[in-house]
């Protein structure tokens, strides 16, 4: 018998033990089917040097981050000079080095460097992250909410894996080419709810993310299941109002809005144009609505999907 | 007019149901697009003149001529404005 090609899969090569385990841990909880190989090397540095990289700085809360010319790679700092990360030009892989700082707050690492560092690599892959919530209701339809924190993301998607649908993640998802439609793959991690949003679903329990100011629920434990793939056919761009309700939307309020919300398709313009179509064929095989979730939502948790036209 | 317009290379542009979103990539800007807006860019994938871009305007919708070149020359200022149109090299 002879074995079949391996999965693709990632390859981490790190020297020191701690970190190495944190992110294996990491990328393996979030349990992506990797779309193909790519390459971490990590290290841990005293310090990092100077940069000396003159291309602009894009800031970002708590990153610096340049890319294209002229040697086409993505550096990217995480502040106050705490790591850094800088992928590769063309190939799924990157060169990340640690100051011991960072590993001693690998948690805050994790979103606030490395999931940046991650979709930077898997770009080079066909992957395309969106700031969205991805879903499966009962009637086995795709939705997505997307839209930034505090818009009501993940209280909704909490409320309605509370009543039995699937989710695929709470606001870390990629876009993937899958031929005829485009598919959604959700970075699987805790539906992170502040204190406002628990009382409203009057849950209990769940994970303490002290650092975030959250309380994290896996889709399991609130009484839904978790999607590992999601085909969106309704999209939500929500807002959190007095009373809910869905609002159509014009063809560009829809691209302007995805744009918005998948802000690294500005980015690297081998890329760009892949990442734009991607968002194109998302609207277009998708119903789109403003939608405003308000408290009468968690009365009626069928409104949006008693709402739709 | 007779100069030849072109889109500038740092310019990408989805459509979707006749109208569209450009981006410009070198300012990190974008903006969207009507359905006369998304003709125009689309027939930029070529150099054209402004006499060919009112052309396509008018092939696609009913409008006097005055109002094509009007429409035009006001979406061409706001391009050239943005960088995403330039004068194409002979």
């Amino acid at each position: 018998m002879t074995a079949g090609p391996l999965a693709p899969a990632y390859r981490l090569d790190c020297a020191d033990p701690v970190l190495a385990l944190a992110l294996r841990t990491w990328l393996d909880e979030s349990r992506l089917e990797w779309p193909g190989p790519f390459a971490i090397h990590a290290s841990v540095v005293d310090a990092l040097p100077e940069a000396a990289d003159p291309r602009e700085a894009f800031p970002q809360p708590e990153l610096l981050i340049q890319a294209g010319p002229p040697d086409g790679t993505v550096r990217i700092r995480w502040m106050p000079g705490l790591a850094e990360a800088v992928v590769h030009a063309t190939e799924p892989r990157v060169s990340v080095r640690f100051t011991p700082g960072a590993v001693a707050d690998l948690e805050a690492a994790e979103r606030g460097f490395l999931l940046v560092m991650l979709l930077f690599v898997l770009r080079r892959i066909g992957w395309y992250h969106v700031h969205g919530a991805a879903l499966v209701d009962p009637a086995g339809r795709g939705w997505m909410l997307v839209g930034n924190s505090r818009t009501g993301k993940s209280t909704t998607t909490a409320l309605l894996a509370s009543r039995g649908w699937a989710v695929g993640t709470d606001d870390i998802a990629f876009l993937r080419d899958q031929g005829a439609r485009v598919g959604v793959h959700g970075f699987r991690s805790p539906i992170a709810l502040r204190q406002g949003g628990r009382e409203l679903l009057g849950a209990a329990g769940g994970i303490d993310l002290t650092r975030r100011g959250k309380t994290g629920y896996l889709p399991e434990e609130l009484g839904g299941r978790w999607a590992p793939v999601v085909v969106p056919e309704i999209i939500l761009f929500p807002v959190v109002g007095e009373r809910t309700g869905l609002a159509p939307m014009a063809p560009r309020a829809v691209l302007s809005a995805l744009v918005q919300w998948s802000l690294w398709v500005l980015f690297e313009s081998v890329h760009a144009q892949e990442h734009l179509d991607l968002l194109g064929r998302l609207a277009a095989q998708s119903r789109c609505y403003q939608a405003t979730v308000g408290p009468d939502l968690f009365r009626d948790p069928t409104l949006l999907q008693d709402l739709l036209p | 007019m007779s100069e030849r317009l072109r889109r500038h290379p740092d310019m990408r542009l989805t459509a979707l149901a006749g109208e569209g979103v450009v981006l410009h990539l070198g300012s990190r800007r974008y903006f969207t697009v009507n359905e006369t807006g998304l003709v125009i860019l689309t027939e930029l994938e070529n150099p054209r003149t402004f006499d060919e871009l009112v052309s396509a305007v008018l092939e696609e919708f009913e409008v006097e001529r005055h109002e094509a070149e009007a429409t035009t020359r006001a979406f061409l200022t706001q391009c050239r404005d943005a960088a995403v149109v330039l004068e194409a090299a002979e």
